[in-house]
């Protein structure tokens, strides 16, 4: 024991300097004529005596295992598959030579890569990030607390916000843990006397909203006959404001007006109504005509917080009810009967997340406060304890001991031996829980993960949480890592509502959704642009995401497809005739409307453009990116961006053909040119378009603001040659190699689900996941399945 | 340097300071106390209406340098410069670079490393109440720290001046002590714990365990120092507590919201260091003239229109910038004005929004005491690293430092 402390304390003093760096690696034999290629090639310029680019290629680590040895080593091959190196002047290196570097290169890095994964294995401690930390709690404590405020943003990396390497430990982010953490244990104990209940039937009529836009009808409702919000034309239901925090039902019964076969469309808004960042939207709604309809929601509010109701596409300012008076308008409008408002809601009193962590310890009032409420314990050692060793089997993830939870209890002695009451003094143990690394990160051992740590990386995967108690059994009998229970756990956790984290935080970083308000586009150029459209536009992919994912269909549905989820305002985008309301259907997409998969749904094309134009440079490596899973390396040569021209003179086609034109910008842009070129025929908010839009020269358009532009040219050719003419040729050109498409999103998936990219070593590893998925038409829900059986997913 | 107790501080505003300087010990003894305030306009500024044409002294102001024609010399702009290994299919990601140099922002495996003013805030961040201030009008801030990991950026005006100017009440002064000597022991048990599991894991993950057991005890040496200020007051201001501004469009509101907070921190000696993200909405600012969004504007694409927006919208920051210069100045701290012991800096990730360039960063730097009044011209395409202005700047605060990042010394010109 004791030279074990010894062995700690040393490696405390030369961090980095573990044993198991000891027996530094040695550069093979076959090394050497590498280094003779790179001598006689690279070295006078890239020696001691001119370093060129301060690159020497006599510095190069032969054994590939120092820290950016590999970078350098991938300059090396980058440069000479460009060919951009050896300058023009230079004689060629053999083609041969070059490939036996490629070679080497290769097997030397996955070597190296396997003995690092034997030692360490292949993914780094993973510290649990925001939206992990927030669900975590969710389910840790049963309370629905808001921490994103608190909790500074995850910086993402391989595309994803939970990759264990980008997530870093600060002492800033260790004071809001402190923080976090008093305010989920405060949510979760019931300090308070039982809530009051508001439970009451709104009379909307005796709002007084301001402007002269609303009827008030004979049975009680409230007509409003303009959509102009930036006028303040909606009903606030000032008769009621939230006096406590929690869940409230509403139930809103409203009908349409004066448009026979048509809905009436609005939206519901919470908040304090101080300001845009004091309300969050609640939803949309349809309505029938004249037909009185209710609707429900359950919705989380904040004391002080009301509802706010607003008609959504009323064609009218309000000017033009004014004119002829509210009573007299004959247009369309929305009439709200009445406003149903219920809660706090509340399971029991005290609520079960108190329940949960006391069990059945009474409630005393406190004696400096009466109103103030905390628990009691007749025996506090042995009450905090039981406590505190079921918190921390939670809270770790794992069957704890006695030894676990020792530290955590001595302290929480030593509080009650400082004067502190039960409560408070066992709330500093809890809070220490939730603060300690065992909490915080997921840990795992090198090698296979052990059954515990099998349920965290399964249940972090889908639910974005941890795992629940059948897990955590399963887990604990040893049984989890049975193909079979594992397949049947996987059905069960994607069927369970807490996968919907899955769809949010995969689908949303995969296809760059999370970005969706980066970029407002221009309002003189895509006026028909408007909140209404973007919230459809958002709910898209998701839900065909989720479609495709419980239907079990092929990962090709991703790139083409006869149907999507549609709504109205998305289908006149589309210009798709039928669609009406704004609930979400599925759609069959009729044969000429260029739609089908996620790369031409509005949502993708606005988050890969800006807000004036697009670049099929930047939506043509997103594609090589997410879609096709060969991201292009980066620029070889430093290069200038294509600056865009708006003003109608010229098209980017004719700006980046120059830039084409240089042999080291051309290897990379005939793989990244051909799928930006393709989607060319959608603007920024994803409409089809034949001319691009323009402010400046151009053919005038009767009724709009913009112009006529150039013609668009979608037609490309592909890196093999071959060509085609639009984005429907295209999509038939990559559905050509579905495997691809399936080793792409199955990389995207260990990224996701393990919190490390794969390597280049992987490939074998992945198209067995691939093979596998190959008897269902490579299922979307079946490589999920595949992934989670791999040993990419179930070792460290 | 004597502190006198009973120096009172007038501020620009007219608003009292009251004194509460005690009078700790300064490092190098008599040196005055400087300031900094790193300033980034994540959208960059339009060169053409930035750059002067000529270097030197006697250079014609520019569009945006008119509006800062009374501090002409106060200040100095510099061109041509930029942070090496950016790409400007990550310029809008490079901002997490801006104050730290690190190469590959927005790259697979990019890992940040110390912003300038958190590695000053290591050597003199004990010396105030709080050892440094990252604002942010939008989005993360700009300060990383040594592991790697942001700073959280405050964001409401309101709460940083609560926190620093009012007084808590008497049940929330008794909650805080408390908070402070539980929290001081929930860290030591966790640090024990994070030393425990290091014993078990490989050399990766040891690592990551560091990072924890560093941020437990860098948190735990704060904390002790909170807890010696909170036995103090706080610094009395008779300025009003700000509003904070809901209005998601209104940056330029909030950018002077904090520009006034700023001041007063500063003057207060709350904080030494002080870090700005202005932002850069998406949304049409309320200006006048102004119909499209900042970062739409931003890529203009040489259209007229748009590039008269940007200059309505730009030379607002311009002006944001003057009057927080004006309040510096018109502040006296022992007969000299603030502002030269403040070094403001103002510069971006983008060189030029529409194009995203990296190269050629707009980069003004005022006070401080430096030789201000000219035009700094380098050669965009051979140009000294933009780090060496924030070696310039580290020893202006008084640190020992020849490099910083990828600084390999003082900018050459900058005195």
């Amino acid at each position: 024991m004791k030279s074990l402390r010894w062995t700690v304390a040393v490696l405390l003093l030369a961090p980095g300097a573990g044993a198991q760096d000891a027996a530094a690696p040695r550069p093979d034999a076959a090394a050497e004529p590498v280094r003779a290629f790179l001598t006689k090639n690279c070295l006078e310029c890239h020696g001691p005596e001119k370093a060129k680019g301060k690159f020497r290629v006599d510095q190069l680590d032969y054994t590939i295992s120092t820290k950016g040895a590999d970078e350098r080593w991938a300059a090396v091959r980058e440069q000479l598959s460009t060919g951009t190196m050896p300058p023009k002047a230079k004689p060629r290196p053999a083609k041969s030579d070059v490939d036996a570097l490629h070679a080497w290169v290769s097997r030397t890095s996955i070597a190296v890569e396997t003995a690092r994964r034997a030692a360490q294995g292949r993914v780094v401690l993973r510290r649990l990030n925001r939206v992990e930390y927030e669900n975590t709690i969710r389910d840790l404590l049963s309370v629905d607390v808001s921490l994103q405020d608190l909790l500074p943003a995850d910086t993402a990396d391989h595309g994803f916000d939970n990759v264990a390497d980008a997530l870093h430990s600060s002492s800033f982010l260790m004071e809001r843990y402190l923080e976090a953490a008093d305010r989920s244990l405060n949510a979760a104990i019931a300090n308070g006397q039982k809530p009051w209940v508001f439970k009451k039937r709104i009379a909307v009529r005796d709002e007084k909203p301001s402007g002269d836009c609303y009827r008030k009808l004979d049975d009680g409702a409230l007509a409003i006959f303009s959509s102009w919000i930036s006028a303040n034309i909606c009903l606030t239901t000032w008769q009621f404001t939230a006096r406590f925090p929690g869940k409230y039902r509403v139930k809103i019964s409203a009908y349409g007006l004066q448009n026979p076969g048509k809905n009436a469309t609005f939206y519901v808004l919470a908040g304090s109504m101080q300001g845009v960042t004091e309300q969050h939207l609640v939803g949309y709604y349809d309505v029938p005509n004249d037909t009185p309809t209710v609707i429900e929601f359950v919705d989380t509010l904040e004391p002080n917080n009301t509802l706010r109701i607003v008609a959504e596409g009323l064609p009218v300012t309000p000017p033009t009810v004014q004119k002829v008076g509210a009573a007299n308008y004959k247009g369309p409008g929305l009439a709200v009967q009445w406003v149903d408002v219920e809660g706090p809601l509340f399971d029991a009193w005290p609520p079960l997340s108190h329940q949960r962590l006391f069990g059945d310890l009474p409630r005393e009032p406190v004696a400096k406060d009466r109103s103030r409420f905390e628990v009691v314990s007749k025996n506090p050692g042995a009450d905090a304890e039981r406590i505190l060793k079921d918190f921390a089997h939670r809270a770790f993830r794992r069957a704890v001991t006695d030894d676990d939870v020792r530290p955590y209890m001595d302290r929480v002695r030593k509080k009650l031996a400082e004067n502190y009451s039960f409560e408070q003094a066992l709330r500093v143990g809890l809070k220490s829980l939730l603060i300690s690394p065992e909490f915080l990160f997921l840990r795992e051992k090198a090698g296979k993960l052990d059954e515990d740590a099998l349920a965290s990386r399964l249940s972090y995967f889908l639910w974005s949480s941890m795992p629940d108690e059948e897990l955590l059994t399963l887990a604990a009998r040893k049984q989890l890592s049975w193909p079979d229970t594992l397949r049947r756990q996987v059905e069960r956790l994607l069927e369970d509502p807490k996968a919907e984290a899955f769809t949010k935080n995969f689908a949303g970083q995969w296809l760059s959704l999370r970005n969706i308000d980066a970029t407002l586009p221009d309002p003189s150029l895509y006026p028909e642009f408007n909140d209404g459209l973007k919230e459809s536009m958002l709910q898209e992919p998701f839900l065909y995401f989720n479609d495709v994912l419980k239907n079990d269909l092929s990962v090709a549905r991703f790139v083409s497809s006869d149907f999507s989820m549609l709504n109205a305002p998305l289908a006149e985008l589309y210009g798709i005739p039928g669609v009406e309301g704004r609930s979400f259907r599925k759609v069959t997409l009729p044969p000429d409307c260029h739609r089908g998969g996620v790369l031409t749904m509005a949502a993708v094309l606005k988050v890969t453009a800006n807000g004036t134009t697009t670049s099929p440079v930047l939506r043509g490596a997103w594609v090589l990116d997410r879609i096709l899973g060969t991201p292009p390396p980066k620029p070889t040569v430093d290069v200038e961006a294509v600056e865009p021209d708006i003003r109608g003179a010229t098209t980017i086609r004719e700006q980046l053909s120059k830039h084409r034109e240089r042999p080291e910008c051309a290897s990379c842009h005939k793989r990244i040119d051909p799928p930006g070129f393709a989607l060319e025929s959608f603007d920024v908010i994803g409409g089809w378009r034949e001319n691009y839009r323009s402010v400046g020269k151009g053919e005038a358009i009767r009724g709009k603001r913009y112009k006529k532009g150039p013609a668009v040219d979608p037609s490309y050719a592909m890196p093999d040659g071959a060509t085609f003419q639009n984005i429907d040729e295209f999509k038939r050109l990559l559905l050509k190699d579905p495997d691809q498409l399936a080793r792409a999103l199955a990389d995207k998936l260990l990224t996701y689900a393990t919190g490390g990219a794969p390597s280049a070593g992987d490939r074998v590893e992945i198209d067995a996941i691939v093979r596998a998925t190959q008897p269902k038409d490579r299922g979307f829900r079946t490589l999920v399945h595949e992934v989670v059986q791999s040993r990419l997913f179930q070792d460290k | 340097m004597k502190l006198d107790r009973r120096h009172f501080l007038r501020a620009a505003t007219g608003s009292l300071v009251l004194p509460w300087l005690d009078a700790w010990a300064l490092p190098g003894g008599d040196k005055p106390r400087q300031r900094m305030v790193c300033l980034c306009a994540p959208l960059g500024l339009h060169p053409a209406y930035l750059f002067p044409e000529k270097a030197g002294k006697d250079y014609e102001l520019s569009p945006y340098l008119e509006v800062l024609k009374d501090f002409r010399n106060d200040f100095t702009i510099i061109s041509g410069l930029c942070h090496a290994g950016m790409s400007t299919g990550f310029a809008h990601q490079a901002s997490a670079s801006f104050l730290t140099g690190t190469q590959g922002a927005g790259r697979p495996g990019f890992k940040n490393e110390i912003s300038l003013d958190q590695f000053a805030a290591e050597q003199m961040g004990g010396e105030t109440r709080f050892p440094s201030l990252s604002l942010s009008g939008e989005g993360p801030g700009l300060s990383w720290t040594r592991t790697g990991a942001p700073v959280p950026a405050a964001t409401s005006p309101s709460k940083v001046f609560a926190q620093y100017f009012l007084a808590d009440s008497p049940e929330e002064h008794i909650a805080q002590a408390r908070r402070l000597a539980d929290g001081r022991s929930i860290l030591d048990d966790v640090g024990v714990e994070a030393k425990r599991l290091r014993s078990d894991v490989g050399t990766d993950d040891r690592e990551k365990l560091d990072e924890y057991a560093t941020s437990v005890r860098d948190l735990e040496k704060r904390l002790a120092q909170d807890e010696m200020w909170f036995k103090k007051p706080k610094p009395k201001v008779d300025a009003a507590p700000p509003q904070d501004i809901v209005k998601v469009a209104d940056l330029l509101g909030r950018t002077k919201l904090m520009f006034d907070l700023t001041h007063l921190a500063l003057q207060t000696d709350s904080t030494r260091l002080v870090t700005i993200m202005l932002g850069g909405s998406t949304h049409a600012p309320p200006i006048p003239g102004v119909t499209l969004g900042h970062h739409d504007l931003s890529h203009h694409g040489k259209e007229p229109t748009k590039l008269e927006q940007l200059k309505i919208v730009e030379t607002e920051t311009m002006k944001t910038l003057r009057d927080l210069l004006i309040k510096l100045k018109e502040s006296k701290e022992e007969g000299v004005s603030l502002l030269d012991r403040t070094t403001v800096f103002l510069g971006s990730n983008l060189g030029d929004g529409s194009s995203h360039a990296v190269k050629n960063l707009p980069v003004l730097l005022a006070g401080g005491g430096f030789q201000h009044g000219r035009h700094l011209a380098f050669d965009p395409q051979n140009p000294p690293p933009l780090c060496n202005v924030y070696v310039s700047m580290l020893q202006r605060l008084g640190l020992p430092v020849d490099k910083f990042s990828t600084g390999t010394g003082t900018l050459t010109g900058l005195q």
